[in-house]
């Protein structure tokens, strides 16, 4: 769930200039907030950020699960010692990393409560865990946090002060089908011959977010899918069988009839 | 497999309407790129699309020809049709006369140019169309005067050719209005015009085939409703073969001509949805006719009336912290606000999720007899705001009304248990008459079995009067509590005097709880809050 991430090549495409507002938002020391359906590369942008900036990056993944001992740390027996170890960010706050919140609509109160403490303009917390120590930010220390449109399951809404916290929003929405068809190019060989077909299943996407979008689908795809169609493509399926394995599937755990309706989706846009 | 033994084995049961406007809003929604069409299916109506409206009116299933699953592709077919005149035409005229009838068949072609490009996977299904509407359309023979002018051009426009005779003069003339009006459809396509252009080239046409504008058009319809008339397999493969030829470079033509006449691409597609009618039957409400209730069965109603938008969006924004988990709070009084210190004065900043607490199961029964006459629209509004609100909230319920048709009680099923609120719900309800008396204890004694395979934990009576038989609802009353649910009345008076008076009534009826709105509009919040309590 928490875990340093060590700076390497990240493939991302920058369509909208989001890297340069996040640029803006660090060296004037705000804090970032990203918001996007799932699977619009949000991570993948705070990653090729990070590694812009060559700076460490700090993230957390969160879910209803996830606790505050995993954000401040927790006290451990060491050899008879009673010791602390810190969590994420007490540790990015004094390392003056990049500490990256991802989802963090999805994170239970308590855990928002002590994180709203740390991200005041005091940028400071107090460890009741540790005796009351202070922990004090780092000059270079910066935070970016990523939420999920209400729709998606086990969202809630951000509390407003701590929305407040992040006065730099960006919007990250799936990339137009074009722009889509150019991120699909740079994780998979995309032959001539194939440029169609992945036309249309970005298309065949793009219907079934805008359907999600309004509750009549449970489940909207994401950039991996179409990826995951092309690579699927190379690999000498067809593409309606491809469409069948990346998108229709998916669809058959809301029932059968939730399955078919994609399938004739899928019928009507692919010819043979 | 041969083609014609595809489907027949399937024509035992139909489909259900409910479960076909369920498919039908989906894709109409998807081809469209509207996500506000309603589907309204009409008998013996000819398909129809009201742009302004975001209407597509479609016929029921046997108003095409052939096997229930060739109905249902044709059916289909109709409904990409308006999907894409919805999307690219800006107007359509009325078929019945002349003038409106060429501009919708010149739309026709062009949109079926346009949708094409989009919708590649439809071409089959469009063949298949064609050459079954061929075997419904008139022999020319059997057509006189400017209609068969008009039919002509229809033909011989849309697919190339005709069926029956025409002579000299009139086919020459049909010949040419065809080639005119394929050159208009396709410079629009190519300049990206769009209806009042071609419209404007309409009256050339009018001129060309030497008609009057106003020549009234009569309606086409299939040929034949008797099933099976008319229609002959061989006559359908020998057509679609034509059409093959034709239109596609296929080469093995009677290997396409095959597939498409099989369709197998839908006929799993046709087979679930056969199957969820079954399904539905079984464990919804057609088996619960036997048990005494029954379904508002009529699906050409239209349910904006009773729904009303600005009422559920205010209920759906007053029960919003229940979904977020987080509520807003207004200073009204007090020195300059600062949001921060305020925040921090607050002993609990956040509320912890509310909504998991409203696991509740829980059955609706609506009174409609005849004195709900009165405010009707505005009662079935609120309870349609309260499905809304109850779906919104994920809250398992299923509703109920009561109402006197030809002198005998009715208990309707509005919402099953097992499906989705959804606009057919709004739709049973809206047809619903308010009539009749409030013979509640007979109603309770309908619903027993049913509420006992539900179990909900709180079974709410919305009702306006004082039932007929008063010693017996006592008596059902206490029968459902003893089942252990939580048994509750809602009263609904005209003015605050009156629903105090009911309220009082209620009492004695030994309910649990009882309560009484004055305002029809309060029903749903009075409803969840109660609830959450």
């Amino acid at each position: 769930m928490v875990k340093v991430v060590r700076v390497m090549e990240i493939n991302y495409l920058d369509w909208n200039n989001a890297i340069s507002v996040l640029d803006k938002a660090y060296k004037i020391g705000l804090f970032a907030l990203i918001i996007g359906p799932k699977g619009t590369g949000k991570t993948t942008l705070v990653r090729k950020f990070a590694s812009q900036l060559g700076k460490e990056l700090y993230s957390v993944n969160f879910s209803l699960r996830t606790r505050e001992s995993h954000l401040i740390g927790t006290k451990t027996l060491d050899r008879g010692q009673i010791s602390f170890v810190e969590g994420i960010l007490v540790k990015s706050m004094r390392d003056g990393g990049l500490l990256y919140l991802d989802e963090l609509n999805a994170a239970e109160a308590d855990v928002l409560l002590r994180l709203d403490e740390a991200l005041d303009d005091r940028r400071q917390l107090i460890l009741k865990e540790a005796e009351g120590q202070i922990i004090r930010a780092n000059h270079d220390w910066s935070v970016i946090a990523t939420i999920n449109p209400l729709s998606h399951v086990g969202t809630k809404e951000l509390p407003p002060q701590l929305l407040s916290r992040f006065p730099i929003r960006l919007r990250l929405d799936y990339p137009p089908e074009e722009i889509e068809l150019e991120i699909v190019r740079r994780h998979t060989e995309v032959d001539q011959s194939k440029v169609n077909d992945i036309g249309r299943a970005i298309k065949l996407a793009k219907n079934l977010r805008e359907a999600a979008a309004v509750e009549e689908l449970y489940y909207s795809p994401s950039l991996r899918e179409s990826i995951a169609f092309a690579k699927l493509l190379n690999a000498g399926s067809s593409a309606k069988e491809a469409a069948e394995i990346v998108y229709a599937n998916a669809y058959d755990q809301w029932g059968e009839v939730e399955y078919q309706k994609v399938k004739d989706m899928i019928t009507s846009i692919f010819g043979d | 497999m041969c083609a014609s033994s595809v489907p027949l084995g399937l024509s035992s049961t139909s489909l259900r309407n409910d479960i076909l406007l369920d498919i039908a809003t989906f894709l109409s929604r998807r081809w469209s790129n509207n996500n506000r069409a309603i589907v309204i299916l009409t008998k013996d109506k000819m398909p129809f699309v009201r742009i302004d409206k975001n209407q597509i009116m479609l016929p029921v299933l046997n108003y095409y020809l052939g096997t229930h699953f060739q109905q249902y592709r044709q059916w289909r077919v109709a409904l990409w049709f308006e999907s894409m005149r919805m999307y690219f035409s800006t107007k359509v005229m009325s078929y019945d006369h002349a003038f409106g009838f060429l501009l919708n068949t010149l739309e026709t072609k062009r949109i079926e140019i346009l949708g094409l490009q989009n919708w590649e996977g439809m071409v089959k299904e469009l063949i298949f169309n064609e050459g079954m509407s061929w075997l419904s359309r008139p022999l020319l023979n059997s057509v006189y005067g400017n209609n068969k002018i008009i039919e002509a051009f229809s033909q011989y426009f849309l697919t190339g050719y005709l069926k029956g005779e025409l002579f000299g003069n009139d086919f020459e003339k049909v010949r040419k209005a065809s080639d005119y009006a394929t050159e208009i459809v396709h410079d629009a396509i190519k300049n990206d015009y769009s209806t009042d252009w071609i419209e404007r080239h309409i009256p050339n046409l009018v001129k060309m085939l030497g008609i009057d504008a106003l020549t009234s058009i009569p309606i086409v319809a299939p040929i034949t409703r008797v099933r099976g008339l008319g229609m002959n397999q061989n006559d359908l493969v020998k057509q679609i073969e034509k059409i093959v030829r034709r239109k596609i470079k296929a080469t093995d033509i009677d290997e396409t001509s095959r597939e498409i006449i099989e369709g197998s691409d839908l006929l799993e597609e046709f087979e679930t949805l056969l199957k969820e009618s079954k399904r539905t039957e079984n464990k919804g409400y057609e088996s619960l006719e036997n048990l005494g209730l029954s379904v508002p069965e009529t699906m050409d109603i239209d349910p904006s009336p009773v729904y009303d938008a600005d009422l559920i969006r205010r209920l759906k924004a007053k029960f919003r912290d229940w979904r977020t988990a987080w509520i807003e709070r207004h200073e009204e009084a007090g020195e300059e606000f600062d949001p921060e210190s305020y925040v921090e004065t607050l002993p609990k900043n956040f509320l912890t999720d509310l909504r998991l607490s409203i696991k509740t199961k829980v059955a609706i029964l609506l009174d409609h007899s005849s004195s709900i006459e009165q405010g009707e629209l505005e009662y079935k509004r609120a309870t349609v705001a309260l499905c809304e609100a109850l779906d919104y909230l994920s809250i398992n319920f299923t509703v109920y009304a009561f109402s006197t048709e030809s002198r005998q009680v009715k208990c309707w099923i509005i919402k099953p248990p097992n499906l989705k609120w959804s606009v057919s719900g709004s739709r049973r309800l809206a047809q619903i008459r308010a009539s009749g008396g409030t013979p509640l204890a007979e109603i309770y004694g309908l619903l027993l079995p049913t509420t006992k395979s539900f179990k909900p934990e709180i079974m709410i009576t919305l009702t306006d009067g004082e039932p007929s038989d008063f010693d017996a609802v006592r008596e059902m009353v206490l029968s459902y509590r003893k089942m252990g649910i939580h048994m509750v009345a809602l009263g609904l008076g005209r003015n605050l005097n009156d629903a105090i008076s009911i309220g009082h009534n209620l009492k004695y009826l030994s309910y649990e709880r009882s309560l009484a709105v004055s305002r029809l509009e309060d029903i749903p919040k009075k409803v969840i809050s109660l609830l959450h309590n």
